[in-house]
Order: C-alpha cells, then structure tokens, then sequence
C-alpha cells in the first residue's frame, strides 16, 4: 500500500517537474522571440537585410502569445502535483523543539490528531476547488488573450489535490491504525531533513 | 467577541498549535479558517474563498519565479558548479591560514549567486568542501560552522527566494531588493572571512596548512568557473536591466544551468527526475505556507488588527529606532525557533504596516527637489535661466522651493505625494535587508538552527556541541553587520536609485 502511494507521488511530482521545465522553455522561447523582434524592428537591421528582417516577423517570431496566462495555469499544476509526495514524506515545515520534551506517547497522539486534521483540510481543499471548477465552467470565464476556458487549469490542478487527498487520508488512517494496533506501519522517518 | 478582539487572539493560538509540532502552514490554514468562521458566523465566506484562493495563490505569476528558482539551484548542482567555484576559491585562498575554510565561505557566495535558497546552498557546498577541510586538517566543529554561515550567503546574495516573498507581501520592486541585498551580502562574506582569520589566531590547532597552488593552475580554476558567471551576469544582470521580469530571468537561470549541466554530462533521465523530486518537495512545503500565511492574513486584514497595531505603535511615539530594534530582536529571538520563510509570511503582514506608520526620514523633500531638477536639466529642458539659479540657490541651502517655483520650472515628481512613496521604497528595501539578515541568523544559531543540523547529518564525526562553540563567532560577525546595517542606511540603499 505504501509503496503504491509513494510510486503515485513519485509519479505526479514527475509530472509537475515536467510541466515546470516545459515553463521554462516556453518563458525563455518567449524571452528570445520578444528579444529578436526587437533586434528585427531595429534600424540597423531594417537598413541591413530589409527582406530578412521582415520574412521573419512575417513568420511570427516574437513573444509567445499568452505565456504570462500559461505560466499561471501551468505553475498550479505542478504546484498542485508536487504536494502529494511533500505530504507522503513529511515534507513540510514544523517547529519540534518543544516536544521532543514531551513522552513518546504525548508525541504519537499529537502527530495522530495532526494528520487526521491534515487528512480533513487536504480534502477541504480539493473539495472546494471541485466547486470552484464547477462554478467556472457554468460561468464559462475565459482568460484574457488566449481565450481559454479558466475550469481547464483547475480541472488540471484537481488531479494533484485530489492525489494530495488520498495521501494525506492513508496517512491519517495508517496513523490510526499504528494507534489501534501499537504496531509501526509508516516509515518511523517519513524522509524528513532534519 | 469583537472582530478585534478575535483577531488578537488568534496569536497565542496559533502559536500554540505551531508549538505542537503541527506543520506552520496547516496552522496558518486553520487559524485563518477558524477565525473567519467566527467573525463571518459561519462557513460560507470562508468555504467561498476556499473555492478560487487556493487556485490563485498557486497560479501565481510572480511567485513561479520560486519552483524555477529551486530547480535552477539544483541544476547548477549537477553542471558540478559548486566543485569549480571551490576549486577556483581554493586555488587563491587555500595556502593561507583558515585558507580552506575561506575558500568554502567564497564558493558558497559565488553559489548563492545563482542559488536562492540557504539550506539547499549549505548542503551543496558542504558536500563539496568538508571532506577537503578534514583532509587538510581542519577541526570538524570549525568546518560545520564554516559552511552553515556560508550557507546563509545563499538567501543574502541575490537571487533569494525570502527576499521574493518579501517583495510580493509588501509589494516592492523584486529587481530593487536583489540590487539592495548586494553590498549587505558581500560584507557578510566579508565578514565571515575576518571570523575565520580570527578563528584560526585564537585556536591555532584548528586548520592545518595546504601548500601553495601555481598561477597556470588558479587561472585554469577561474576558467572553470565562466558558466556560473555568465550565468548570474544574465540573471540578475538581465532583471536588473530590465530585459525581463524577475520570473523570465529564473527561467533563463534554470534553462542556462540545465544546459551547463547537461553539457558536463551531469544531467541524465535519473538525475533529473532527482531534480523534480527535490524541487517538488521544496516547492510543495513553501507553497502550503504561502497558502496557509495568504487565508490567516485574509482573515487579520479583516478584523483590522495590522491597522489598529500600527497605529498603537505610532501613538506610542517610540523612536523609529527603538521600534526597529525591538522588532529585529524579536526577529531573533523567533529566529531560532522557526524557519525564515514562516516568519516572513507570519510577521510581515503585521510589522509592515507598523514600519510605514513610522518616519526615517531618509529623503528630505530638498532632495527629492534637488534630485528632480538635476535629471530635468540633463533632459536638456529649457529652463528660464533666473529662475534656475534661484532654485538652485535656494536648494543649496537646504530651503524647500514653493508651489509656484515648481509649476513654474515644470519640475514633476517632486511632490509630497512622490517623497512619500519614495521615503516608503526606501524603508521597505532597508527593512527588507535587515530582516533578510536576522531572520538568516536563526539558521545558524544554536540550538536549532536548520543549517547546522543540515550540514551535522553530513559529518555525524562532529559532535554537535563542537558545532555551536565554533557557530557563535559567525553570529557574533552577523550581529555587528546587522548594528552596522541600521546604523548607516546609505550601505544598502546607495545601489537604489530613486
């Protein structure tokens, strides 16, 4: 079970850092396209290779339309995917200095309520950000330049918090059943740095 | 319960629930979540908010400049940028005493130059550098102390991922506060070099000696290390000249690192998939905080507790200084308990607003007036020569010219209004800095800073406690950069034109 998780989280990070380099590319096309228009409209170039310079910028070559709107609906996608495995690993930030003064047991209740509260938000959110689908599709709001219908970046984005909930859920669950049973199912270390 | 009074109280909760260990996001998430139950009556305008606000906050524009930023870090990595940097670091500084361990501070500078984070930059570079500071007979709490200062060079020198996150909160020029955030960086490494020549005074059987390279071998170092040169040149460079946004120039960054990589054959289909997974952890953890920091500072912006403890303060009439101090000592005191991140998006919402109620008074309306009619003369603008000389007859003695003088000369931004915003820029980027800083020193001071217990899983020889004897000499050299910072304004802010 807990391997079928990991290699689902491995697998939506893979697919988020995908996406993220697919960003860059997609900015920096867009950067040089933006940059050797510039060069293109010059005066020197005008005088230098009138035919060049105007063959080219009938091909198009300038700033990618719309990136500014793919970046926003590409980064919630990948940020969407990539906290499956921070949640399955135990990634996030938390301040332990206090309680590594309280007993193990104070400690495993703690953590017990914590992922369970965790599980509920995680779902909360994906639950929510269903709704804020539904919402944009029946209003049918678009983005400004490329006219894309806004639910498919949520739609998108669904994916990985709907992943993100499963995980969160199994580690609530296996935490209670570690409670129940005594026994210990998750990795003790969940990958955490420190 | 007033709104108020609900929002006060919101504090010690959430405090509470941070200190029992639950992730700092989720108990922003819940603080902000509960609290607005409670002032709106019940779940529907949270739930509402829930609907688009966790989209738009992931969908950010400017905040994607923070996964770029990350996997950039992690590219340079693997182009094997940080073994040149301390190889080149190395062949200049290695034979002196505590040579090696200033070649490390150098290297990590040069790292954090196209690193944005602290804990990635430590880890980095101690990867590198410990086993040559143990070969060359380095004492090992003195080299872990080394290269967790070091590390703190990583968020200082820009590109930084904190001082991004500063920037959106308080809505300045991100390009502004990486020029800013320059000098402040380069006297910390600076700094951490003294410490280390002191060091190795006081404890002479602390490093050991390392012969003396040839200049052939230095320069095929420094050759070495063209690519993350060119690298930061056109990252920070190209932001700072306006050729692209802060968010093209992390793209640029991490394409031109990725190639570099790629090209020293230390990018393959594993690696990059270790890539995405760091990233993606990083990306993920920052993000649940900006998430959860965003819903808990919706919910105090609506109760009006940032507005009514600013103008608290201001009634006060405390010294600007003395409130400074008193928050940059707060700054520390949390610092050593939380991550800098968390503090920022905790704090800033509430401290910011307090800082722009209070009056520094670094630009005086002269100056503005001054500054204004120089560039007007360099615009080559006709200007009745009488007139002008009366002017500048008048500013030369510090006198304010009149409404009439201003319309007349067709002077323009040089308004109330203007010095305003002006006086507002400047204290946001010499706040931003200072902060930047205190908020770094929590990484490495013990007991828990995050750094040190980075770079101590690295080198389980070392005993911890060896560690923060050796670490306090660099608090100590950042404690006197941050009096020195608040002290003389002009060393951050003379980059900044305005």
């Amino acid at each position: 079970m807990y391997s079928f998780f990991a290699a689902l989280s491995k697998l939506m990070a893979w697919l988020g850092g995908a996406m993220l380099t697919a960003l860059v590319l997609l900015v920096c096309a867009s950067v040089l396209g933006r940059e050797v228009n510039g060069i293109l409209h010059a005066d020197w170039m005008v005088d230098l290779a009138p035919g060049l310079a105007s063959w080219l910028l009938d091909l198009g070559v300038g700033p990618v339309n719309g990136d500014f709107e793919l970046v926003e609906a590409g980064i919630a996608f990948s940020i969407f995917a990539f906290l499956p495995l921070c949640q399955l690993t135990g990634g996030h930030a938390a301040v332990d200095v206090f309680t590594s003064y309280f007993s193990d047991r104070v400690n495993r209740g703690l953590r017990l309520v914590t992922d369970i509260v965790f599980a509920a938000v995680m779902v909360l959110i994906a639950w929510q950000l269903w709704l804020g689908l539904l919402s944009k599709k029946s209003s049918g709001q678009t983005t400004f330049l490329l006219e894309m219908p806004v639910w498919w970046a949520y739609a998108l984005s669904l994916t990985g918090a709907v992943v993100a909930a499963l995980v969160a859920c199994y580690i609530a669950a296996m935490r209670l059943r570690e409670t129940v049973s005594g026994t210990v199912i998750l990795p003790v270390d969940l990958g955490a740095d420190h | 319960m007033s709104d108020l009074a609900i929002g006060i109280t919101s504090f010690p909760a959430l405090l509470l629930l941070i200190f029992l260990r639950v992730p700092i996001g989720l108990a922003m998430f819940l603080a902000g979540l509960v609290g607005l139950v409670l002032v709106t009556g019940d779940t529907t305008i949270p739930f509402a908010r829930l609907k688009s606000e966790t989209f738009t906050t992931f969908s950010s524009y400017s905040l994607s400049i923070i996964p770029m930023f990350l996997l950039m870090g992690h590219f340079a990595t693997l182009g094997g940028m940080s073994q040149a940097l301390f190889k080149a670091a190395e062949g200049f500084l290695g034979h002196r005493k505590g040579g090696v361990a200033m070649a490390a501070i150098g290297a990590c500078a040069g790292f954090g130059a196209i690193c944005g984070s602290s804990l990635a930059t430590a880890a980095t570079m101690s990867r590198v550098a410990l086993p040559e500071l143990r070969r060359y007979g380095y004492a090992g709490g003195f080299s872990t102390a080394t290269l967790a200062a070091g590390g703190t060079l990583g968020i200082l020198i820009p590109p930084s991922i904190v001082l991004v996150i500063y920037a959106i909160l308080t809505e300045q020029n991100i390009a502004k506060l990486f020029l800013a955030a320059f000098i402040p960086g380069i006297l910390a490494a600076l700094g951490y070099v003294a410490v280390i020549s002191i060091y190795v005074r006081l404890y002479p059987g602390s490093a050991g000696t390392r012969p003396r390279v040839g200049w052939g071998e230095r320069m095929r170092g420094v050759l070495d290390v063209w690519p993350v040169l060119i690298v930061f040149a056109l990252v920070v460079g190209g932001i700072y000249a306006g050729w692209f946004t802060p968010t093209e120039g992390a793209a640029v960054g991490a394409l031109g690192t990725g190639v570099i990589a790629w090209v020293n054959g230390g990018l393959s289909w594993a690696t990059l998939g270790e890539s995405f997974m760091v990233t993606a952890r990083s990306t993920a953890m920052i993000f649940f905080i900006v998430l959860g920091a965003a819903f808990y500072n919706g919910f105090l912006a609506l109760t009006q507790v940032p507005q009514e403890i600013a103008l608290w303060v201001v009634d006060q009439g405390l010294s600007p200084l003395l409130v400074l101090a008193l928050i940059l000592v707060f700054y520390l005191l949390l610092g050593c308990l939380m991550d800098s991140l968390s503090m920022i998006l905790l704090t800033i919402p509430i401290f910011w607003p307090v800082m722009q109620g209070l009056d520094f008074g670094f630009v005086s309306l002269v100056d503005l007036q001054s500054a204004r009619l120089s560039d007007l003369i360099q615009s080559g603008a006709q200007i009745a020569p009488d007139l002008l000389a009366q002017a500048q007859a008048a500013l030369a003695q510090g006198v304010e010219l009149t409404r009439d003088q201003v319309s007349e000369i067709g002077l323009r931004g040089a308004t109330e209004g203007a010095l305003s915003r002006v006086n507002t820029e400047q204290v946001a980027i010499w706040f931003g800095i200072l902060v930047l800083i205190v908020v770094e020193v929590g990484l490495i001071t013990p007991p828990v800073g995050m750094n040190l217990f980075i770079i101590n899983t690295m080198d389980r020889t070392t005993p911890m406690a060896d560690t923060y004897r050796a670490v306090l000499f660099f608090v100590a050299s950042d404690l006197f950069r941050v009096v020195l910072l608040v002290l003389f304004p002009v060393i951050t802010l003379a980059l900044i034109p305005w």
